[in-house]
């Protein structure tokens, strides 16, 4: 069988392994939404290892060579939103299987006072628009706490943090706008001064080359980056009160739901239910740019009705779902854009030194699992899992890009996660529906393909 | 509270390398894993939480439950000594609190290359740590094998 066909430059693993550490999840499934079926061939004589689940996406658009979702059913509408996997803001560390679109923000009510940002992450693993400070060239009224601060942020990752404050800004996407969005400015020269509780979660994520993006669009399940928790729990760990010159900000509720940061979509006038993406299929030896689409609403305009996916309800409070693998139940298991792998605990191969945590198999693993809602439905899916170290220098979606995910606690030595990255996307339709928010099918929290 | 606590630090700085022979680092942090079970009551304190003992076969947990739902568990040795520690919740707990000098460990594996944002894992001799998660939804654990008590297996812990 052959694998990735090409030598791998030296500078690859570096690249990769750094664009890991900037780019956010990873996971890796890939399918072909048309065929449904594992081993796919590719004109190119790769083999694909990665196939998509049998229970078939609609609607994606096939394969090409090198990128590009084309085809007759490119969706069209000011609901569409263009999104690509290109590597990134960085051309020396480009990220990998990392998704991106562009977004404009203005000052509330401003049609002159605006800035349109591109190679803003798109994450269905978060929820609300950050932009990194330095990116920022227009000025956006700070919130106000209730205790009479800033309203400034925590924004915690496995891995680090990100804190700054909390902005309004009407934002657009494609032809969609929302009015007055909180939303985050990470890294924010205005301030500094990092509470212990935020600070001790990890390194700082808080510049463009640390975050690898010049922002990202959390549009998954949930509304607000918090929620309730939020509104009468001072300790939360996500908001803070920073008096003007105090060198200390202290805890603070936010108590009104509105004044959290807020995934953009839910203040569109229409098509606020939710979020389709839509990528092509990746040949198995990858591709050096993806296009594919972001498509608003569900079942609001022609261009996004459901179909005839299967309808996998998510946790009502972390938003996951049932896996299982390898005859094990995998209870925290997540759709994650934002993750630019496969990830899940499994005896392959790992590559060690700069590919920490990534597999690579002697040769391209081809598996299954089963995706399974909270609802009782039920979907298989295919995948395979290729060597991360023999990527092409080229190649910023990778179909087979796989590793492993910790364990959750003591006293197990196993995963209880499997984390679907953007791979999974790839060659599929993708609805991610919004709590409380129906359909014509559903009521959200639910993922769809 | 950084002043009232800097005596108690030195304190448990002396006795955590008196416990812990692997504690080379400076003393930086104020309690956590390797430390005297002292230590939890300083951690709940910083946490901002409410603590509940439960006694096993050669050790014992103390939980710390945080005002944001994340529950902070520390695994006591007869010795006293904390040799594991581990959280599940909707925020990350200050880790620098809660693994104590090997916070200095987690930060330079998360500067580190690796795979995306979602996890981290240390897998040494000497520490083993794994944290991982998602907006609203994280959860990590961290031993130190040397540490372990006889006769108490980290499979067994619950």
């Amino acid at each position: 069988m052959v694998r990735f066909m090409r030598t791998v430059a030296p500078s690859r693993a570096w690249r990769l392994a750094l664009c890991a550490v900037l780019c956010l999840p990873m996971l890796s499934c890939g399918g072909d939404g048309s065929t449904g079926s594992t081993g796919v061939t590719t004109s190119d004589g790769g083999s694909t290892g990665l196939s998509s689940g049998s229970s078939g996406s609609s609607g994606s658009s096939g394969s090409s060579g090198s990128s590009g979702s084309s085809g007759s059913s490119a969706p069209t509408g000011p609901n569409v939103a263009s999104v690509e996997v290109d590597g990134g803001p960085s051309s020396t560390s480009p990220d990998v299987n990392t998704l991106f679109t562009t977004v404009t923000v203005c000052a509330h009510g401003s049609t002159t006072n605006c800035q349109t940002i591109d190679n803003i992450q798109v994450d269905t693993g978060s929820y609300g628009l950050r932009i990194l400070a330095p990116v920022l060239t227009i000025s956006l009224p700070l919130q106000m706490a209730s205790g009479g601060g800033t309203l400034v942020e925590c924004t915690a990752f496995a891995d680090g943090f990100s804190w700054g404050p909390v902005a309004l800004a009407d934002v657009q996407i494609s032809g969609e706008s929302a009015s007055s969005v909180p939303v985050q400015v990470i890294g924010s020269a205005s301030f500094t001064n990092v509470p212990a509780d935020c600070s001790s979660v990890g390194p700082a994520e808080d510049t463009v080359a640390t975050f690898g993006a010049n922002g990202v669009l959390g549009v998954g399940v949930f509304a607000q980056d918090c929620g309730a928790g939020c509104t009468t729990v001072v300790d939360n760990q996500f908001y803070y009160s920073c008096a003007s010159g105090s060198v200390q900000c202290e805890p603070t509720t936010v108590a009104s739901l509105a004044s959290q940061v807020t995934n953009p979509i839910v203040l569109f006038p229409t098509d606020n239910n939710g979020v389709i993406i839509q990528l092509p299929s990746v040949p198995a030896d990858g591709a050096a740019t993806v296009l594919g689409y972001m498509i608003f609403g569900v079942d609001t305009e022609t261009n996004n009705a459901s179909g005839s996916q299967a309808i996998l309800t998510v946790d009502s409070t972390i938003g996951d779902f049932t896996t299982v693998f390898n005859s094990q139940n995998l209870t925290t298991s997540f759709l994650d854009t934002g993750s630019n792998g496969l990830f899940f605990l499994s005896s392959i191969n790992q590559c060690g030194s700069n590919l920490a945590n990534f597999y690579c198999p002697t040769s391209t693993e081809s598996l299954s699992a089963t995706l399974q809602g909270q609802n009782g439905t039920m979907v298989a899916a295919s995948f395979s899992v290729g060597d991360a170290e023999t990527l092409n220098d080229n190649i910023t979606a990778a179909p087979m890009l796989a590793g492993t995910f910790p364990t959750s606690f003591p006293g197990s030595e196993a995963s209880t996660t499997f984390d679907w990255g953007l791979p999974f996307y790839f060659g599929r339709t993708v609805y991610t529906v919004i709590e409380g928010d129906t359909t014509k099918v559903g009521t959200g929290p639910y993922v769809a393909f | 509270m950084p002043t009232s606590q800097s005596i108690a630090n030195v304190k448990k700085c002396l006795l955590a390398g008196a416990v812990l022979a692997a504690a080379l680092s400076p003393c930086i942090a104020d309690a956590g894993l390797g430390q005297a079970e002292t230590s939890v009551q300083t951690d709940a304190a910083r946490l901002k939480g409410s603590i509940k003992a439960t006694q096993y076969t050669g050790y014992h947990v103390q939980e710390i439950q945080m005002p944001s739902g994340t529950l902070v568990r520390e695994f006591v040795a007869t010795n006293g000594t904390v040799f594991a520690v581990d959280w599940n919740g909707p925020t990350v707990p200050n880790l620098r609190q809660i693994l104590g000098q090997y916070f200095n460990n987690f930060v330079a594996a998360a500067q580190a290359k690796h795979a995306g944002h979602r996890q981290l894992q240390i897998q040494q001799s000497d520490l083993v740590l794994q944290a991982s998660g998602h907006m609203r939804a994280f959860s990590g654990r961290a031993y130190l094998p040397q540490a372990v008590p006889a006769g108490v297996s980290i499979a067994d812990l619950r």
